[in-house]
């Protein structure tokens, strides 16, 4: 940091910069920053940091000084210190960068925050945690804006009720920003000008006021800058895009970003060079990092280190600022895109910037990606607001695919990514694993290898509990198939096993959803029980849709070779003997299905049956004995073999109640045989109502 | 291809050019229809398309109206060439543009030139996707062009003359939804054509409303409505212009299995004419209730019965033909003993379905029975004591009548 110490109310952190060895001054430094920041009061910080914000572009200036200059900004950021030190490696083009992102640190709203998170992360053992550390703190920034809040907003001659809280916010800390009363006049002149322009168009209530991208400070804030900030020329115009860059990505998300990225994942996405082009390069290069997808790389990224220490501290913060949290975790989502539609008038300070060509196309590139449609964006808005494991996960996997695809093209922004990038190996060795839904990105330390899954499928085969636990392991083992997008004979084996089980227990929901993954598995030619599954397809077909048209597609479809094959012979004759009634023929067939189709077949017995018993109200004079109905409609199941008789009886017994339950007129002859009177019966069968109906419809749940 | 000078190219696409905005000027449907007939194998159009291929930069020869002509030549330059999906994606530019422009137009003159666009934006969305299959792509352009069409439907649904394309459209949105598997689609369609004000169906072109009626038959045949499937079909085939057999056997394909599941049988002279013998042994099995041969029609012509998707009508007929069976039975005791011919034992039912190869035990048999009564196929009871029919004494037999069966 050789050049002129810039402008500024923290002289002893200048001073500090241009001492040589940095692990020396950073030691220093943070030590005067620290103590600076416990004394002073919060326009105090607004300025100092104003004056951080304002580094990059002396450094953009000044580019020669390059890789000692980053370490200078450390300063600013007392919670980095440890980990800087630790490493302390030759200053790298990542380097460089990081001191861009930390930058971000400088941006008023975070830093009041700092002193207080600089105490509690000097607690804290590791070098990680320390970094995670002043994140919570930072979260509580809307607390202190608070007071600023109030004051502005009466200031601006605001009526708070009038207003959304979170336009309120915006307007807080718009003013934050400014340094004095020059630029907070200007600054309120230009907020009165939206606000005036956001009721006009309705968009006042409906707007997202968190994720609102700050307006560049106004011209006088720039010459006051000039004024304090030394000699440099033009500085306004750089100045302006880091700090607008900064404020409108980070500031809403005080949370914990900004610390993780010193951690490997950043420098992971150093190394494969998306920054290594910037570097060496003039303001351009500042305005490089500005960039939306290398600050959510930073953003994103969360080491898994850090997640240990990180939850175990967190509790007592997120009690504390739980209400906070969501909002800003999700105004920071999407304030990469908001920006853009925005407020593009409010951008013409950072003409200079847009005028880059590279700029220039980032941000083609970025409109772009908007046009695609909100899909992806929604999707960005609800990640983040998973905190806990997941949320880690999730950045993690962007990060590395971010990592992967900056190989390719620096310069592509987050939404540009090739998703199936995230496509994950997983590293798992547990057999056993709960089904959870995903609600992130995986983590590859909780998905198992294929090799892993083929056990637990064998596990699940051969498990003696019920079908509950089962299907909750079939479907963990689904989802680590589906993530690490494995479609092979295994996942059909994970399919047919599913399917099946859930035939047996009758849970058709889920038979369904594995019926149509095999369908597709199967299509793509991938070998398994194609025919008993044909079967299956073509009986829930018939029985369950009544789907006259698929009925004949399916039909249409079917081979000379598949009409051989037992399974599905026998479907089509259960077909044919639905399709005309005959339910003698339907119950035979019942009792010689293969596979599960007796399963399938359940699902209408009970209809066949009801038909069945009016047909023969109809057709029978003057009686049909009860023997002979639980004979052909199948009630008395197996009559061969020993133990004819009782079984007989049974099922003798079960078709009485049967054709009681459903109003049938029942008579006694001479011989004490029980007799179904025709002609009585056929005015009082009805269909009862079935006893184990649930509202939703599914009596599994 | 003789070799063509680079001024006889000029020349022709002028002419093209010219013939088209003289076409839109005179309001001439009938020329300006021509000259949209990619399909018709006009020799005028395959010279202006071989005039393209010469004269490479075409459109700066194009004045005014170009977001219309643009397209349009280039189509024309790539279908002839075969470039089929090129070709469809430049036609379907072309169409928008011509809806645009025939919005415009306070009279209906152009409505046949409508139509054939409407007639060619499908034929070509068919040959792309085929393009499109042949290469592994996914065929999403007859899909498009339903969307299109639909498009067009609503231009035309309105007050004005212009009402009266409305049913061609429908109809080309019938073959696409039909050939696409998506006939739920066509149900908002049949809603607005027969609910709509507007629209006064006798008011539509004959021919229209032909292909209309057959289409929608067809529906009703799915959904094994017989009644109105009948009325439908019949529609069309009364007003089906007598000289377009290939028409009328179309119809007839659907009409008969639906007639004969209503219980009205056609004469084999009819099937001869229109060349529909696949339904002939299926009559002759009805006459003379032979359950075997009604099978063996079926497994013959199983795959082109299940693709025009009569097969489950036809296979209900089986009911009709036990009954057949039964009378015969029945007419037979009644010459060898009147008095007790109305008892027809189950044995004797079984005994004659064995002559036919066709094994069948007494329950099973039994059951058949008890569903003819039940249908009221059959007058009668059964008594399973004595394993007995017992007719009834005044028309054991009712004719269908135009009924179906069952309920």
């Amino acid at each position: 940091w050789r050049p002129e110490p810039a402008p500024s109310p923290v002289p002893s952190v200048q001073t500090g910069n241009t001492v040589g060895a940095h692990d020396d001054y950073w030691k220093h430094a943070t030590q005067t920053f620290q103590t600076q920041h416990v004394s002073s009061a919060e326009s105090d910080f607004q300025k100092a940091l104003d004056v951080n914000s304002s580094y990059p572009s002396v450094q953009g200036q000044q580019q020669n000084a390059s890789l000692h200059v980053p370490n200078s900004q450390y300063i600013g950021r007392p919670q980095v210190q440890q980990t800087y030190q630790q490493p302390s490696q030759p200053p790298t083009p990542a380097d460089v960068h990081r001191v861009n992102k930390l930058q971000i640190l400088t941006n008023p709203r975070i830093a009041p925050n700092l002193a207080f998170g600089l105490a509690k992360s000097s607690k804290d053992p590791s070098a990680s945690s320390v970094m995670a550390k002043p994140a919570y703190v930072s979260v509580s920034v809307p607390k202190l804006n608070e007071r600023v809040l109030s004051s502005s907003a009466s200031d601006s001659g605001l009526k708070p009720g009038m207003f959304p809280a979170s336009l309120r916010g915006y307007v807080e800390r718009a003013l934050a920003r400014c340094k004095d009363e020059k630029q907070r006049a200007a600054c309120q002149e230009i907020m009165k000008e939206m606000i005036t322009k956001a009721t006009a168009d309705g968009t006042l209530h409906s707007r997202d006021w968190d994720t609102e991208p700050l307006f560049p400070i106004p011209d006088t804030n720039a010459m006051n800058n000039e004024q304090t900030a030394a000699p440099i020329s033009s500085l306004s115009a750089f100045r302006r895009s880091p700090s607008r860059r900064t404020k409108s990505r980070w500031e809403p998300l005080p949370e914990d970003k900004p610390v993780d990225k010193t951690t490997s994942t950043y420098q992971d996405s150093a190394k494969h060079g998306g920054w290594v082009p910037f570097d060496g390069k003039d303001h351009k290069f500042v305005s490089g990092k500005s960039d939306s997808k290398d600050a959510i790389v930073s953003k994103f990224s969360s080491a898994e280190p850090n997640s240990a220490s990180r939850t175990a501290h967190r509790p007592v913060k997120r009690q504390r600022f739980g209400n906070d949290l969501g909002t800003i975790v999700n105004g920071d989502a999407s304030s990469d895109s908001d920006k853009e539609q925005g407020l593009p008038a409010y951008y013409s300070g950072a003409v200079a910037l847009a005028n880059s060509p590279e700029e220039r196309k980032r941000r083609e590139n970025r409109s772009k990606r908007f046009q695609k449609g909100n899909g992806q964006r929604s999707e960005h808005h609800f990640r983040p607001r998973n905190v806990g494991a997941g949320n880690l996960y999730a950045r993690r996997a962007i990060a590395s695919a971010l990592s992967r695809t900056s190989e390719d093209s620096g310069s592509e922004a987050v939404e540009d990514i090739d998703w199936d990038a995230l496509t994950v190996k997983g590293t798992c060795q547990e057999i056993e694993k709960k089904y959870l839904r995903l609600t992130s990105a995986p983590d590859p330390s909780t998905v198992r290898p294929e090799e892993v899954l083929e056990k637990a499928l064998l596990m699940v085969q051969n498990s003696e509990k019920n079908y509950l636990y089962k299907c909750d392991q079939l479907k963990s083992i689904r989802q680590d198939l589906t993530v690490q997008r494995i479609r092979n004979e295994l996942t059909v084996k994970v399919y047919e096993t599913h399917a099946r089980l859930a035939l047996e227990f009758g849970d058709f929901p889920e038979y369904n959803q594995c019926r149509s993954q095999l369908k597709s598995l199967y299509a793509e030619g991938i070998a398994g029980c194609h025919m008993e599954f044909y079967a299956y397809n073509l009986l829930s077909v018939i029985l369950h849709a009544n789907n006259r048209r698929e009925l004949l597609s399916l039909m249409s479809r079917l081979s000379d070779e598949a009409k051989k094959h037992v399974a599905v012979r026998h479907a089509l004759s259960v077909r044919a003997a639905v399709a005309s009634g005959n339910y003698v023929l339907f119950f035979r067939l019942y009792r010689t299905a293969p596979n599960l189709n007796t399963y399938l077949m359940d699902l209408c017995m009970e209809k066949m049956r009801f038909e069945a018993v009016r047909c023969m109200s109809r057709a029978y004079r003057p009686t049909v004995p009860v023997q002979y109905i639980a004979q052909v409609l199948g009630f008395s199941a197996e009559s061969e073999g020993e133990g004819d008789e009782d079984k007989d009886l049974d099922g003798l017994e079960e078709c009485t109640e049967w054709l009681k339950a459903h109003g049938a007129c029942l008579v006694v002859d001479s011989n004490g045989e029980m007799l179904f009177d025709a002609k009585a019966s056929s005015s009082t069968l009805y269909m009862p109502e079935p006893e184990d109906a649930v509202a939703h419809g599914d009596a599994n749940l | 291809m003789a070799y063509l000078s680079m001024g006889e190219a000029h020349r022709r696409i002028t002419d093209y050019l010219n013939a088209f905005s003289d076409a839109i000027a005179a309001q001439d449907g009938p020329s300006l229809r021509r000259l949209l007939a990619f399909s018709s194998d006009n020799p005028k159009l395959l010279s202006v398309a071989q005039a393209l291929t010469v004269f490479q930069d075409a459109s700066r020869l194009i004045r005014q109206s170009s977001d219309m002509l643009v397209p349009l030549l280039r189509a024309l330059q790539s279908y002839k060439l075969g470039q089929l999906v090129d070709g469809y994606n430049a036609y379907e530019k072309f169409a928008n543009a011509f809806i645009q422009e025939f919005r415009n137009w306070d009279s209906a003159w152009a409505l046949e030139a409508l139509y054939v666009v409407a007639y060619e934006i499908r034929i070509l969305a068919e040959k792309a996707d085929r393009e499109l299959a042949a290469t592994g792509k996914t065929t999403d352009k007859l899909k498009a062009a339903g969307s299109f069409l639909m498009k067009v439907f609503g231009v035309l649904a309105g007050k004005g003359p212009k009402r009266v394309g409305a049913l061609h459209v429908t109809c080309q949105l019938f073959k696409i939804y039909f050939k696409l598997g998506t006939v739920h689609l066509c149900r908002s369609v049949i809603r607005s054509i027969e609910t709509a004000r507007i629209f006064d169906f006798e008011e539509f072109p004959a021919r229209d409303k032909v292909t209309y009626m057959y289409y929608t038959g067809r529906l009703e045949v799915f959904n094994e409505n017989f009644l109105t499937a009948d009325q439908k079909l019949s529609y069309a085939l009364t007003h089906c212009h007598p000289q377009h057999e290939t028409n009328i056997r179309l119809i007839l394909k659907y009409l008969i299995p639906v007639k004969l599941s209503i219980g009205i049988l056609p004469g084999d002279s009819l099937l001869e004419k229109y060349k529909l013998l696949e339904y002939r042994d299926v009559v002759l099995a009805l006459k003379r209730g032979d359950l075997r041969l009604l099978r063996n029609a079926l497994q013959e012509h199983e795959d082109r019965f299940l693709r025009s998707g009569v097969y489950l009508v036809l296979e209900k007929l089986e009911l009709q033909v036990y009954r057949r069976l039964i009378k015969k039975i029945y007419i037979i005791q009644k010459h060898k003993d009147p008095s007790k011919a109305h008892q027809v034992k189950l044995e004797v039912v079984v005994k004659a379905l064995k002559w036919l190869q066709i094994d069948m035990d007494v329950d099973e048999v039994e059951c058949i029975v008890a569903i003819l009564i039940y249908k009221g196929l059959m007058k009668g009871y059964f008594a399973h004591k004595s394993k007995v029919v017992v007719l009834s004494k005044q028309d054991p037999f009712p004719k269908l009548n135009g009924k179906p069966v069952g309920s």
